[in-house]
């Protein structure tokens, strides 16, 4: 049998070890770990994923890693520098899924950690990009994450 | 067959009738017939096309005038010989309504064969009957007849099954959610208009539908409840919380029919049920009062069988009651009316309910088989896998039922009742305790009554009284005629009592114990809530945003993330993966040398509103008067008394068994209250306090008065793109002292332009997915202005200022081309909107 391969991404190693420590009665799981777009781009061309988890806030991360237009960010921020780079480092998720969603197998369940319920237009905006994609509700355990990533 | 049926045709055709006559001009049908046979003689089986169409429009002149069976074969065989099967077979039903014995075996076969293909069921069923009666006359062999009859019969009962509805779409859950908030807050005739848009958007949404009873009984609209109720039993006949919110409904009625139909409901409600005693109950004393005591003896006796001595004693007076009574059983009401399929998928989850019904091994087999070609047909129809996981679970196939009850929870998350079964099947294995309370709070929030009562009465059962009160009154706002409202109403009653005992009697201890009472009481019931004071600061909002959306990730989300699964690998893991998970848990929750942990990161976010409050002078009272900060505090207080706890058993491979039980209790009861704790109304709390609605004519009115104030004429602010009108536009998230500022500049910085226009559009943000709307602001005033020019401008005035709102709220501020001939220059403001249900 395949043991399914889910890739987390995020500034820290938070969710990856909470999926490999804590996580119940899932079955085997490949967890893959990048921390920049880079990093999760390298491995979606080389390796097969089953399931991409996505952090949000990547306030650990240096500016130079984060993905996402600054320049436009800037002028967006009407010149404000640090608004912009805060905006980018508190939204990553959102700037990663938009840099990754080409490189990402239709049908692949992608997780963002956002809780979509009381936006429920906005999930179905970005799924217009990713299919595939859908939010995490704030009382979701770790089984239940990888059950939806592996589709257990 | 059709080749025989041509053949006929053509010789009945070729042979002329005695006396008649094709000089015969006389518009009669004996005539016309005449004609038409005179047309087809002499052209052997193969008439020239010509001559078959201008004999059948004969024919068909001659059965306006005259109804024959004759007459109607006659044309039947000539449809068929110019190839016309349809109306070659109308005809021959026809006949076979008028005389069936007029008509041939193979005939026979094809008008019932036809009426199957046509789903008349009645129909096929008495003319394959008729066919199989026959050929047993003949001594022919009808053994293929009965299976057909069989498969006739399910594809008949299929057909009286509703068609199920599909999952309502996102802009009806949001009315639906705000109904109930504005349900929740007594708020009646708006949460009825937020009911009314759930329901014209989805117009059998079943929790809407339930909701609307609710906001109409508790208006005091007792049949307004009614229909909504019925409308509810319609669109889900098996929904428990209608039938017995109508049952309680209909009781209160005046007339005895209304009454009779209120205990066939109950009845149907403690069968759909049994496991629900207080019905029974219910039922019994209803009976009882109608004056049937055969069946308020049944009822009554099915409750005593489980009862405890002290229920004995509560209904021993009725069962001395119902020794006098005897009453004739009354008529049930009659079924619904069937209605036509709605698709192949629902068709064949229709079959699957006919064939669950029977029971059989067989009849559930072939109800699975069905059930996955509906899936495979349509995966959006949830009530395909939740029929598939009520027929595993008949068969004690409790893997094969939960996969199939979160397949249907996939398709449709809005199903309060999936939620509701899956719950149920969790609870039968004790080691999955914590995930049935999780399934029943999702039911709840998928608007399951019953599960706010099943969640109420496993708080008080714990000791939580606080949090069982709440969500008993929870219960009495949404179900106010609900099966088990005067259960939950006794609660209330109770607890409330409870807690008045033991404050009398603290109070009543000493002088000291008074003094402590009333500082208790004063930091209980001073102080603002985070809504209040956001109401009253509107101007804070943006700021309180930040702060919460990290206080909802780093505390509400990792909490959730990490603190029951973490509790259970405590309990369940080895030494070795237990020790690694507390610590994990340690360094997560306390912090360690990558973070600061959620203790302090959720504290921090909490110590950075009170000090943001204090500015504006006000005290807020989280701890004990914020109904959402309250349970988030309790909750990190159990984490903060799990800590020692953690502590040992992440560095002791034998640490005590009690410890370990001691640690995950802490531990499930911190993740249980930060559940409680809704990050979804901190985020409505602060929309309710800095959600400005659009309006092109307070703009006009503000200019004015801009203009008024710089002793100038306003120039004329032209709509020159967006909505026509200001229903269109999305409300902003923007205070309304921060939105007047920002305009009071935008529009002091324009008046010496000769006219000015305005444009709206509504847009999302192309990588966040975030709604938005950009409000240009044109004018035709000399001078250009560059983005750089924008940037530079001191934050003191003008459009600093205007920039510095916008940067602290989340907008853009930009220089854009004229739209419209006349104008110079554009400057484009773009702020996040609310998204809205409509």
């Amino acid at each position: 049998m395949t043991v399914p391969v889910v890739l987390v991404v995020e500034d820290g190693t938070e969710y990856a070890e909470a999926f490999g420590r804590l996580s119940g009665d899932v079955g085997p799981v490949e967890l893959l770990h990048a921390t920049h777009a880079a990093q999760a781009r390298a491995i979606l061309s080389t390796r097969r994923v089953d399931g991409v988890f996505l952090d949000v806030v990547f306030d650990r991360t240096p500016p130079e890693q984060l993905a996402g237009d600054r320049a436009e960010l800037e002028r967006r921020f009407a010149g404000d520098r640090a608004g912009a780079l805060e905006h980018l480092a508190f939204h990553q998720g959102f700037y990663l899924l938009a840099e990754l969603a080409p490189s990402i197998p239709a049908g692949t369940p992608v997780l963002l950690a956002h809780d979509f319920s009381s936006e429920p237009g906005r999930l179905a905006a970005l799924q217009a990009t990713v299919p595939g994609l859908e939010g995490v509700p704030e009382s979701e355990t770790t089984t239940q994450i990888l059950r939806r990533l592996t589709r257990r | 067959m059709i080749a025989a049926v041509l053949l006929g045709a053509a010789l009945w055709a070729s042979v002329p009738e005695p006396g008649a006559s094709g000089n015969d001009c006389l518009p009669d049908a004996a005539s016309l017939l005449s004609e038409a046979r005179s047309r087809l003689a002499g052209n052997g089986s193969e008439p020239p096309p010509e001559e078959l169409a201008a004999a059948r429009r004969l024919l068909r002149s001659a059965r306006r005038l005259e109804s024959s069976p004759d007459l109607d074969l006659f044309a039947a065989d000539l449809a068929f010989a110019a190839n016309d099967e349809e109306e070659g077979g109308d005809l021959l039903a026809t006949t076979a309504d008028a005389d069936s014995t007029r008509l041939s075996d193979a005939e026979l076969f094809l008008v019932a064969r036809r009426a199957m293909e046509r789903r008349r069921w009645t129909e096929a069923a008495a003319r394959y009957r008729e066919l199989e009666r026959r050929l047993a006359a003949h001594g022919e062999s009808a053994a293929w007849i009965d299976p057909r009859l069989r498969e006739i019969e399910l594809d008949a009962q299929a057909d009286a099954i509703a068609p199920p509805s599909s999952g309502p779409p996102i802009e009806a859950r949001l009315a639906l959610a705000e109904g109930k908030r504005l349900l929740a807050a007594g708020r009646l005739r708006e949460a009825r208009e937020s009911l009314r848009t759930a329901l014209q958007l989805a117009p059998s949404y079943v929790e809407a539908l339930l909701a609307l009873g609710a906001v109409e009984t508790r208006s005091g609209r007792p049949r307004a409840a009614i229909r909504a109720y019925r409308d509810a039993l319609a669109a889900e006949p098996d929904r428990l919380e209608a039938m017995t919110s109508l049952a309680n409904l209909l009781w209160e009625q005046p007339d005895r029919a209304a009454k009779v139909q209120s205990l066939a409901l109950l009845d149907r409600a403690s069968t759909l049920q049994p496991d629900a005693r207080p019905l029974l109950r219910l039922s019994a004393e209803r009976w009882a009062e109608y004056g049937d005591a055969a069946k308020a003896q049944d009822r009554l006796d099915r409750f005593l069988a489980k009862a405890s001595p002290k229920e004995r004693d509560e209904t021993a007076s009725l069962r001395e009651a119902l020794a006098r009574l005897r009453r004739p059983e009354p008529t049930p009401a009659p079924l619904p009316a069937p209605e036509e399929p709605a698709s192949a998928a629902a068709d064949r989850w229709r079959k699957a309910q006919v064939l669950a019904a029977r029971g059989d091994p067989d009849s559930q087999a072939s109800a699975l088989a069905l059930l996955a070609e509906a899936e495979a047909l349509d995966p959006t129809l949830a009530r395909a896998p939740e029929l598939a996981a009520a027929i595993h679970e008949r068969r004690s196939e409790w893997k094969e039922a939960e996969d199939a009850l979160e397949r249907a929870l996939r398709a449709d998350p809005s199903h309060a009742t999936t939620y509701e079964s899956l719950a149920r099947l969790l609870e039968r294995d004790p080691a999955r305790a914590a995930e049935a309370s999780r399934a029943w709070a999702r039911a709840a929030e998928a608007g399951s009554t019953e599960a706010l009562m099943h969640r109420a009465s496993e708080e008080e059962r714990s000791g939580k009284t606080s949090d069982a009160l709440v969500l008993y009154r929870r219960y009495l706002a949404e179900a106010p005629a609900g099966m088990r409202s005067a259960e939950a109403q006794a609660a209330v009653s109770r607890i409330e009592r409870g807690r008045s005992a033991r404050i009398f009697g603290a109070l009543a201890l000493a002088g000291l114990a008074a003094l402590v009472g009333a500082t208790v009481a004063y930091r209980t019931r001073t102080g603002s809530t985070f809504s209040e004071w956001l109401s009253r600061e509107p101007g804070r909002a943006a700021e309180a945003r930040r702060i919460v959306g990290r206080l909802r990730h780093e505390a509400l989300k990792h909490g959730g993330l990490l603190l029951s699964d973490g509790a259970d690998r405590l309990e369940d893991a080895d030494s070795d993966a237990r020790r690694a998970a507390a610590a994990l848990l340690v360094s997560r929750l306390y912090g360690g040398t990558e973070s600061r942990g959620l203790l302090a990161e959720a504290e921090g976010s909490i110590a950075s509103l009170r000090e943001l409050a204090r500015a504006d002078g006000v005290r807020l009272n989280l701890a004990h008067r914020d109904p959402v900060f309250s349970l988030l505090g309790g909750g990190l207080r159990a984490l903060k008394s799990a800590e020692r706890g953690l502590r040992r058993i992440a560095a002791d491979t034998a640490a005590p068994a009690r410890l370990v039980r001691r640690t995950a209790r802490l531990l499930r009861e911190g993740a249980r209250r930060f559940q409680l704790a809704s990050g979804a109304e901190l985020d409505r709390s602060i929309e309710r306090a800095a959600a400005l609605p659009v309006r092109l004519d307070a703009l006009r009115a503000l200019l004015a008065h801009v203009a008024a104030e710089s002793d100038r004429e306003a120039p004329p602010l032209e709509l020159v793109g967006g909505p026509d009108g200001d229903g269109g536009l999305p409300a902003v998230r923007l205070s309304a002292a921060d939105w007047e500022t920002l305009w009071r500049n935008l529009f002091g910085n324009a008046l010496t332009a000769g006219r000015l226009g305005i444009s709206a559009a509504e847009r999302r943000d192309t990588i966040t997915g975030e709604a938005r709307l950009d409000i240009v602001l044109f004018d035709d005033a000399p001078g250009m202005l560059t983005r750089e020019e924008l940037q530079n401008r001191p934050l003191d005035r003008g459009l600093g200022v205007v920039a510095e709102i916008l940067r602290r709220n989340d907008g853009s501020i930009d220089v854009v081309a004229p739209a419209a001939a006349g104008f110079t220059k554009g400057i484009r403001v773009g702020l996040p909107t609310v998204e809205r249900p409509a």
